[in-house]
C-alpha cells in the first residue's frame, strides 16, 4: 500500500506543523554533541521488549545483552557453526590442554591484557571466577562445577572431580572471566547487578537509561586494531514490526528478528543484507514412551514414521518459514556442519511428502481407516493434539499446514494455542501428545549435547513429575543410547564419538521421539551504510545471531567503519 | 403521574402522519449498515472456503477467485472475515446484554433504594472497577484448557459493567429527588413500579447509550486483547485477524487487503451502532430529533426578522 | 461526619482491592521461574543447574504458607516495599513502575485530560447549536472511536513514520540525541515522540464524550428549568452553561474520574505499538513474565488512583449537585 505522489503532497501539506515540532526537537543535550566520536556507533535490537536495568553481572541469570563476550571474555570462542575438530578460537586463553582422564584442563592465558581500569589481568582471575562459581551455591546447583588453581600468571589448571570432557567447551567458551579485585568483595554471584562493570572485552560502558545504554569501543583493548567501530548502542522496542521498521528506515544497524519476505527489502535497498544461519531442528515432540506413562495414538512408533513421511516440508517452509527452512536429519545433527559424524546409510529427511509410504506404515502396522476417513486401530483413532505457544506465528502457521496435510492421509491433528507457561508445563511434566519445538545446540558445536539433552535417560522423568521444559520431554529412553553416550563423554578423540554417535543416530532414526520438520531460519539483519564486515553466507567467522552471546561480540569487534 | 411523556407525544403527532415517526434517515443508515454486517457473519460463513484452509498462493492481492486476496500462507481473507465478523458479533452481544443488566442491577436498584443496600453496591462496583481486566481475564482463562470465545466475553462482560452502573446511579439519585418521583412515593407506589415507570424511562437515554458502548468497546476490547496476544484462541475475530496480520507484517509488505478489513469492519460497526443510538435517544427524547429541525426553523425566523 | 463516613467506605474499598491484588495473581499459572528459565532458553542453551540457581536467585524455594504471605505482603506495603522484580531483576518495582510512570502520567494523562476538555466543550456546543454542522461532528468523531487505536496507530505509523518520515517509528526520545534531563532538548524531543501515540488517543476516544455530552445537553435543555430560564429572558450563554451544561456535564464527570485513574494504566496497546516506555506498556511485560511483584505494584498504583480520583469526585458530586447530598 503505496501512497500516491499526490496524496503524500497533500498529507506534506497537513504536517507542517509536525515538520515544525522535529526542527525543534533536533539539539543534543549529550556530552559532547551527538556523535561523540568520529567512529560510527552500530545500533542494534536484541529482542528486548521492556526498558532496561542496571545488571552488567555475566554470572547473572537476568544479565543485560551485550555484557558477556562484549564486557566480559570467554578463554577461548567456539564458532557453534564449525564441526567438532575444528579449534576453537583464543581469547583470554592461549592453548589448551587435557590431561589422560579428563579430570584436569590446563590452560595458558594470554599475557599483556589488562582489566578496562588498567590493572593487569593474569591466571589468578581466571582461577578466582572458577572458583567463584563452585562455591556459589546458585551458580553451582549440581555440585560438579570445577576448582581452579593459578600455577604461575600465565596458567591456570582446571580440576574436575570426574571425567569431564564434555563440561571442557562450558569451562572454555562459556565462563565469563571477571576481576578478582572487584569481585572479591562481592556477597553473592549470582545476585550482584555490578553496575559499573570492568572487564578485559573490546568494549566498555560508556552510557545507560531505562531506554538504551551504549557500549564504547575499549581503547586498551588487547586485540590490535580491534575493535574499529566507535561503539554499540543497545536499544528496546516492542516487538518485530518496530524492529523491521527502523532497519528499513536505516536505524538499526545489526539485530536478529524473523521479517518475512526479505529478499525483496534487501534488493530495494543495496545497504541492507541478511544472513540466514539456521543451527535449530525444528520438530514435532511426541510424549513417546508408554513405559514413563506416555498416553496418546503417538506412543506407537508406527504412527510416529508415518507423520515423518506424511509432512510436505516443501510447503511447510514456504508457508511458516519464510521459505527460508533448510534439510534436517532424522539423526538431528546438522546436515552440513555435521556432515562427517551422521551414519552415510541415513538419509535426509524427504523434503516433500510422501503419503503412499505414510498409509503403508499404518496399514503393516494393523491400523485401518474408519468411517471418518481417519485411521484407528483397537477403537483408537489417529488423533493428536498438538500445541505451541499463542502467538508463535511460525509455529502456528506450521501446524495448520500440518493439519491440512494430515487430513490427506487420515490422520487427525488437532492444534491448540496455549500461553508459554502452560506449554513449558506440558512438555516438562510429559501431559502432552505432540508439541512442536525445536531441538537445540549445545555450548559447543557436537551433536553430543543435544543427544544428551533430549535423548538421554538422565535428563527425563516419568510422566507427573516436574522435569526441564527444555530437555527430554519426549520420555525416550534406550540403554543403548544411554551407553554410546556415556563413552562419548570420556573421550575428545572425535573419531571415537563418531562410532557412537553413529550407535546413537540408529536408534533414535528408529524409534524417531522426535519427528523432524526442518531446520528454522535463523535470520539477521545487516545495514552497511556506517559499518562494513558484517559476516555473509560465505564468510562465517562468527555465528552471526545478535542476541547470542559471545558470538555478537566477535562480530562487533571484526567489522569495519565503511 | 408526569406529564412530559404526553407532551412529547404531541410535539411528535404531527411527523406521524408522514412516515412511521422512527423510521429516521439517521436509523435507516445506521441500521443498515448494522444488519447488512449482521446478515454477513450469519450466512456468509456457509458460503465462504474453509478460513484455515493453507495455499501455496499467499499475499495474492484481491483476484476474482479470492475478492480480498490471500494472508501470506494463502487463506482466503474474505472467509477469514466471514467467520471473524461472526465471532466477534457473538462477543459483543453477550458481553453488552451481560453489561446492561449488570450495571442497570447495581447502579438503579442501589441508587433507588439507598441506605446499605447502596452503600454495599456501590462498594462492589467500586471494587470491580478498579480491577484490571487484562490480567484477570488470563486467570480465569488457565482454569479451563483454552481460552475461548465465550469465556472471553464473560470476562470482558465481568469488568465492563461497573463504570455505567456508577454513571446509572448517579442519574438515579439525581431523578429520585423529583417531585413526580416524590409524588409517586408519596401515592404509595411500589419501588419496582416506580423504577420501572417513573425512573427508567429517564436512563434510557444513557442505558442505550451505554448499551452501544459496550458493544463496541467490547468488540475493541476483545481485538485490543488479541493484539497483544491474549485474546480468544481458536474462533475467528476481527482481533485474531488484525494480530496474525499485524505478526505477518501485511503492511510493511503491502498487504492491506489483509490489515485493512478487520479495522474497517470495526469502525463500520461502531459508527451504524452510533447512528442508531442517534435514533433511539430521539424516539425516547423527541427534542433530540426535533430541535435540530426546530432551532434551525427558529435561526430562519430571527436572520429573516432581522433582514426585514 | 459525612467526609469520614466517605472515608473509611474508600478504606475497606481500598483493603478489598489490595487483597484482591494479592490472590489474583497467585492464581496465575506458571511460576516466575518457569518464565526466566524460558527467557533464557532464547537466548541459548540452558544448563541443566540453571532452574535451581534461578529458584535460588528469586527467593522461589522457601516459601511459607498463603496466609503468611498475605500477612508480610501486607506488611512489606505499609513499608512501601513492593518487592523485587523479576523482569528487571535485580531492580525493585518501586524503581521500575518509578521510571514508568511519569511518561504515562505525561502522555495518557495529557492526552485525556486535552480530550475530555475537547470532548465537553464541543459536545456542550453541539448540544446547544444543533441542526448546524455541528451534528455531522457527531458520527465522525463516533467512527474515530470505534476504530481500534492499535489499528489506527499502526496506520498512522505506517503512513506518517515510515512513508513519510514525519515522525519517528517508536520509542520515547530520541536516545541517540538526548538522555532525561529537564531541558530545552530533551523535552522537545520528547513531545516531538509522543505527538503521534497522543494524537491517536485524542482521535480514538473523543468521540464518547462528545456523544455524552451532547444527549445529556439536548436532554436537559428539555427540563422545565431551562424554559423557565428562558422565559426569565436569560442571555443564551448563561442558560447554556450554568443551567444546562453544569448539569449535563455530572455523568462526565464521573466518567472522567474513571478514566484518569485507569490513565496510570496507561494504554498498553498504544503503549506497545509505538514501543513507548510507560505504566501500561510494563503491566504487559509483567504479565507476561508471570511477574507476580511488578504486576502487584502496578495493580496498587492503578487501584490508589482509582479510588483517589473517585473519592474526590465523590466529594465534588456534593458541590456541583447538591441533591445527591440530600440523602431520603
Amino acid at each position: 500500500m503505496h501512497l500516491s505522489r499526490r496524496t503524500l503532497g497533500k498529507l506534506s501539506l497537513a504536517a507542517l506543523a509536525p515538520l515544525g515540532l522535529a526542527a525543534c526537537s533536533g539539539q543534543s543535550n549529550l556530552e559532547g554533541g551527538a556523535s561523540g566520536s568520529d567512529k560510527p556507533i552500530v545500533t542494534t535490537y536484541n529482542g528486548s521488549g521492556a526498558g532496561f536495568t542496571k545488571n552488567f553481572n555475566p554470572h547473572s541469570a537476568s544479565v543485560l545483552s551485550m555484557v558477556q563476550g562484549m564486557i566480559f571474555e570467554p578463554l577461548f570462542y567456539f564458532n557453534p557453526l564449525n564441526a567438532i575438530d575444528a579449534d576453537p578460537v583464543p581469547q583470554l586463553g592461549e592453548s589448551y590442554s587435557w590431561n589422560e582422564d579428563g579430570t584436569a584442563l590446563t590452560v595458558t592465558v594470554r599475557s599483556g591484557v589488562t582489566w578496562s581500569d588498567g590493572t593487569p589481568f593474569t591466571a589468578k582471575d581466571v582461577a578466582f571466577t572458577f572458583n567463584r562459581i563452585k562455591d556459589t551455591p546458585a551458580l553451582n546447583g549440581s555440585g560438579k562445577a570445577p576448582s581452579a588453581e593459578a600455577t604461575d600468571d600465565a596458567t591456570v589448571v582446571i580440576t574436575y572431580p570426574a571425567p569431564s570432557f564434555v563440561e571442557g567447551p562450558n569451562a572454555l567458551g562459556r565462563t565469563w572471566i571477571i576481576p578478582e579485585h572487584r569481585f572479591a568483595d562481592v556477597a553473592d554471584l549470582a545476585t550482584d547487578a555490578n553496575e559499573e562493570p570492568v572487564g578485559t572485552g573490546p568494549f566498555v560502558l560508556s552510557d545507560f537509561t531505562a531506554e538504551s545504554y551504549l557500549l564504547g569501543a575499549n581503547e586498551s583493548y588487547w586485540e590490535e586494531g580491534k575493535p574499529a567501530i566507535g561503539g554499540v548502542r543497545v536499544i528496546s522496542l516492542s516487538g518485530n514490526q518496530s524492529a523491521t521498521d527502523k532497519w528499513l528506515a536505516g536505524e538499526i544497524d545489526y539485530m536478529s528478528t524473523a521479517i518475512p519476505d526479505l529478499d525483496t527489502h534487501v534488493a530495494n535497498n543495496p545497504d541492507l543484507s541478511y544472513t540466514n544461519t539456521g543451527t535449530s531442528q525444528a520438530a514435532l515432540f511426541a510424549a513417546a514412551n508408554p513405559e514413563l506413562g506416555c498416553e496418546g495414538p503417538q506412543t506407537d512408533v508406527a504412527v510416529r514414521q508415518a507423520l515423518y513421511y506424511g509432512m510436505d516440508r516443501e510447503q511447510l517452509s514456504k508457508l511458516a518459514f519464510f521459505d527460508l527452512g533448510t534439510d534436517i536429519s532424522p539423526a538431528f545433527a546438522l546436515p552440513e556442519r555435521d556432515k562427517e559424524f551422521i551414519d552415510p546409510s541415513i538419509e535426509l529427511a524427504p523434503w516433500n511428502a510422501d503419503p503412499a509410504k505414510a498409509e503403508q506404515i499404518l496399514q503393516d502396522a494393523g491400523y485401518a481407516k474408519g468411517g471418518d476417513g481417519i485411521y484407528a486401530k483397537d477403537g483408537v483413532r489417529v488423533s493428536m493434539t498438538v500445541s505451541c505457544p499463542t502467538g508463535w506465528t511460525d509455529f502456528v502457521t506450521a501446524l495448520d499446514t500440518l493439519k491440512q496435510q494430515y487430513s490427506q492421509i487420515g490422520i487427525e491433528l488437532i492444534p491448540q494455542q496455549v500461553s508459554v507457561n502452560e506449554w513449558n508445563d506440558a512438555k516438562s511434566k510429559g501431559t502432552f501428545q505432540l508439541v512442536i519445538d525445536s531441538v537445540g545446540q549445545g555450548p559447543a558445536p557436537d551433536p553430543f549435547y543435544p543427544y544428551h539433552t533430549f535423548f538421554g535417560t538422565d535428563s527425563t522423568v516419568p510422566v507427573g513429575e516436574n522435569g526441564n521444559p527444555y530437555q527430554n520431554s519426549s520420555r525416550f529412553s534406550d540403554p543403548d543410547v544411554d551407553a554410546a553416550l556415556e563413552v562419548a563423554a570420556g573421550t575428545d578423540d572425535p573419531e571415537v564419538k563418531k562410532q557412537q554417535y553413529f550407535i546413537i543416530q540408529k536408534k533414535i532414526v528408529e524409534a524417531m521421539p522426535y519427528i523432524p520438520l526442518l531446520i528454522g531460519s535463523s535470520l539477521t539483519e545487516y545495514n552497511s551504510s556506517k559499518v562494513t564486515g558484517w559476516p555473509t553466507a560465505e564468510n562465517l567467522y562468527a555465528y552471526p545471531m545478535s542476541w547470542s552471546a559471545p558470538d555478537n561480540a566477535q562480530v562487533l569487534k571484526t567489522v569495519t567503519p565503511a | 403521574m408526569t406529564t412530559k411523556p404526553n407532551t412529547a407525544a404531541m410535539a411528535v403527532s404531527a411527523q406521524r402522519r408522514r412516515l412511521p415517526r422512527f423510521l429516521t434517515p439517521t436509523l435507516m443508515v445506521g441500521g443498515g449498515i448494522v444488519v447488512l454486517i449482521t446478515l454477513f457473519g450469519l450466512i456468509a460463513p456457509f458460503f465462504v472456503a474453509d478460513p484455515n484452509a493453507v495455499d501455496n498462493m499467499g499475499m495474492q492481492p484481491p483476484s476474482a477467485q479470492h475478492w480480498l486476496g490471500t494472508t501470506q500462507t494463502g487463506q482466503d481473507v474474505l472467509a477469514q472475515l466471514a467467520w471473524a465478523t461472526r465471532g466477534s458479533l457473538t462477543v459483543g452481544i453477550i458481553v453488552a446484554v451481560m453489561a446492561l443488566f449488570l450495571s442497570a442491577f447495581f447502579g438503579i436498584l442501589g441508587g433507588y433504594l439507598g441506605g446499605w443496600l447502596d452503600e454495599a453496591f456501590s462498594l462492589f462496583t467500586n471494587v470491580v472497577l478498579i480491577l484490571p481486566g487484562l490480567p484477570l481475564m488470563i486467570v480465569i482463562g488457565s482454569y479451563v484448557e483454552q481460552r475461548g470465545l465465550i469465556l472471553i466475553a464473560v470476562v470482558l462482560a465481568i469488568t465492563s459493567w461497573a463504570a455505567a452502573a456508577r454513571v446509572l446511579r448517579s442519574q438515579t439519585l439525581s431523578i429520585r429527588g423529583r417531585d413526580y418521583v416524590q409524588a409517586s412515593k408519596i401515592a404509595g407506589e411500589r419501588p419496582w413500579r416506580i423504577i420501572a415507570v417513573e425512573i427508567l424511562p429517564n436512563l434510557l437515554p444513557v442505558m442505550s447509550s451505554s448499551f452501544v458502548f459496550a458493544l463496541v468497546s467490547a468488540i475493541l476490547g476483545e481485538a485490543g486483547l488479541s493484539f497483544i496476544g491474549l485474546g480468544v484462541v481458536g474462533t475467528h475475530t476481527w482481533g485474531s485477524m488484525l494480530f496474525y496480520a499485524q505478526n505477518g507484517q501485511a503492511l510493511t509488505l503491502g498487504g492491506w487487503w489483509w490489515f485493512v478489513p478487520p479495522g474497517a469492519m470495526i469502525a463500520a460497526l461502531g459508527g451504524g451502532l452510533s447512528l442508531i443510538n442517534f435514533s433511539i435517544d430521539g424516539i425516547i427524547n423527541p427534542r433530540l430529533r426535533t430541535a435540530p429541525a426546530a432551532a434551525r426553523t427558529a435561526r430562519h425566523a430571527q436572520k429573516e426578522a432581522a433582514a426585514a | 461526619m459525612h467526609i469520614a463516613r466517605k472515608l473509611g467506605f474508600y478504606l475497606v474499598a481500598l483493603w478489598a482491592a489490595v487483597t484482591l491484588n494479592f490472590f489474583i495473581p497467585r492464581a496465575l499459572p506458571g511460576s516466575p521461574v518457569d518464565a526466566v528459565l524460558a527467557k533464557l532458553a532464547l537466548r541459548g542453551p540452558v544448563d541443566p543447574g540453571t532452574r535451581h540457581a534461578i529458584e535460588v536467585m528469586l527467593g522461589a524455594d522457601d516459601q511459607g504458607s498463603i496466609i503468611e504471605q498475605y500477612f508480610q505482603y501486607l506488611g512489606n506495603l505499609l513499608r512501601g516495599d513492593l518487592g523485587t522484580t523479576v523482569t528487571y531483576f535485580p531492580a525493585p518495582v518501586t524503581e521500575v513502575i518509578g521510571q514508568a510512570l511519569p511518561w504515562t502520567l505525561v502522555l495518557v494523562g495529557l492526552s485525556t485530560c486535552v480530550t475530555f476538555l475537547l470532548g465537553v466543550g464541543l459536545g456542550t456546543v453541539a448540544g446547544w447549536r444543533r441542526g448546524t454542522w455541528l451534528d455531522s461532528l457527531i458520527p465522525a468523531t463516533t467512527i474515530l472511536q470505534s476504530v481500534p487505536y492499535f489499528w489506527l496507530a499502526l496506520l498512522f505509523v505506517y503512513a506518517f513514520a515510515v512513508n513519510l518520515r514525519l515522525f519517528p517509528i517508536s520509542g520515547g526520545y530520541d536516545v541517540t540525541l538526548v538522555r532525561p534531563a529537564l531541558d530545552y532538548p530533551f523535552l522537545s524531543n520528547a513531545v516531538y515522540y509522543a505527538f503521534l501515540p497522543a494524537l491517536t488517543i485524542v482521535l480514538s476516544s473523543l468521540g464518547g464524550w462528545l456523544l455524552g455530552m451532547r444527549n445529556m445537553m439536548v436532554s436537559t435543555l428539555s427540563e422545565d428549568y431551562i424554559l423557565t430560564a428562558e422565559a426569565k429572558g436569560l442571555s443564551p450563554r448563561r442558560i447554556m452553561l450554568t443551567y444546562a451544561a453544569r448539569n449535563a456535564v455530572l455523568p462526565s464527570v464521573s466518567g472522567f474520574a474513571i478514566s484518569l485513574g485507569f490513565v496510570v494504566s496507561g494504554s498498553i496497546v498504544v503503549e506497545s505499538v509505538f514501543s513507548y516506555p510507560g505504566i501500561g506498556y510494563t503491566m504487559l511485560q509483567a504479565v507476561n513474565n508471570n511477574d507476580y511483584a511488578l504486576m502487584q505494584g502496578l495493580f496498587l498504583i492503578i487501584t490508589v488512583a482509582v479510588l483517589g480520583a473517585n473519592l474526590v469526585v465523590d466529594l465534588l458530586y456534593g458541590v456541583i449537585d447538591p441533591r445527591t447530598r440530600a440523602r431520603g
